[in-house]
């Protein structure tokens, strides 16, 4: 009797278990609307009701066949007489003597085939757009600091210690110092002989915090020559320090 | 038996889960920021393998490649790093 129930039991378990492997088609797959290619119509019937693959490979044709409409087309040399190819979209010019027997073949498909192309393009178009970039999220870039931000940032931060962030206070100070003695000294010279203790320490911080603070770092590497500009300029500084 | 071994491993898992930083996590912390310091004044060092508490802020620290310094605050607040 337990044994039976424990088969039973088995059985459906087993039965489960192979519903449960069964996956539903993702949406997008069964969304797609067969395409019928006129062309293939009158050939083969077989081939012509296609499923994905023969859908695929029709906008392949399509892209190789059909260039950008908006780009004139280059004249190809064929022997001795050149064959104006025309853009598909525009005015259309008095044709040569080949090229009158190439168009007359070329209008002979008939006016489905265009609406094949047209349903294709869109996909066509939309397929490079996917592989821009990130998504504006990851994109989005903070504001550059000025140095009043960036002492705020460093003293909240917890990438570095108490020590290392007394000692780089007292840099950032020697260096303000440094600029407003230049400032009040008079001197006619730049502040470019400043710029470089300005990039050491500035990359003094980056080597501290960019392992532990990755965001504040990128920040801070974005904010170099905004804060630059604030310092190098003695109204600017004046007005934020 | 199973039962005790359960009840005992949940204690001990628990006990890893609630209790605090150890005193050696603290001691990186130190050692890491005491680097820092060395590096950001510029001296050589590497990097700070032991340090010895002597005062509040008041440390001595020795480095992989056998320098020995010792890192304050004085009264001026600045951080100094004097070489021993």
């Amino acid at each position: 009797m337990i044994s039976g129930i424990r088969t039973i039991g088995i059985l459906c378990f087993a039965l489960a278990a192979g519903c449960a492997g069964f996956k539903e088609a993702p949406p997008g797959a069964t969304a797609q609307p067969l395409i019928v290619d006129p062309s293939l119509v009158g050939r083969n019937l077989d081939r012509a009701v296609a499923d994905e693959p023969p859908r695929s490979e029709a906008i392949q044709e399509d892209l190789a066949v059909t260039p950008p409409p908006a780009e004139p087309r280059q004249p190809v040399m064929t022997g001795n007489e050149a064959v104006r190819l025309e853009p598909l979209a525009g005015p259309p010019t008095p044709p040569t003597e080949l090229s009158r027997s190439q168009s007359a073949a070329k209008a002979a498909p008939p006016p489905a085939k265009a609406t094949a192309k047209v349903s294709a393009s869109p996909v066509a178009v939309e397929q490079p757009r996917k592989n821009e970039g990130p998504p504006p999220v990851a994109r989005r870039l903070e504001p550059p600091l000025d140095v009043a931000a960036l002492k705020a940032r460093l003293r909240d931060t917890n990438a570095i210690g108490l020590f290392t962030k007394l000692a780089l206070k007292n840099q950032v100070d020697d260096l303000l110092q440094q600029f407003r003695a230049h400032y009040l000294s008079g001197q006619k010279s730049s502040v470019t002989a400043l710029r470089q203790p300005y990039d050491m320490l500035v990359l003094k911080v980056l080597a501290l915090i960019q392992d532990s603070d990755p965001s504040l770092a990128r920040t801070i590497a974005g904010s170099r020559e905004a804060i630059w500009g604030i310092l190098a300029d003695p109204e600017k500084f004046n007005s934020a320090i | 038996m199973i039962t005790r071994t359960r009840a005992s491993a949940l204690i001990f898992s628990l006990a890893a889960l609630f209790t605090g930083p150890s005193p050696a996590s603290e001691d990186v912390t130190l050692l890491k920021d005491l680097t820092s310091v060395i590096m950001l004044l510029g001296l050589p060092c590497g990097q700070v393998v032991s340090a010895k508490r002597q005062a509040d802020n008041d440390h001595i620290a020795t480095c992989k490649d056998g320098n020995r310094y010792r890192i304050f605050v004085n009264a001026e607040g600045r951080v100094v790093a004097q070489k021993q």
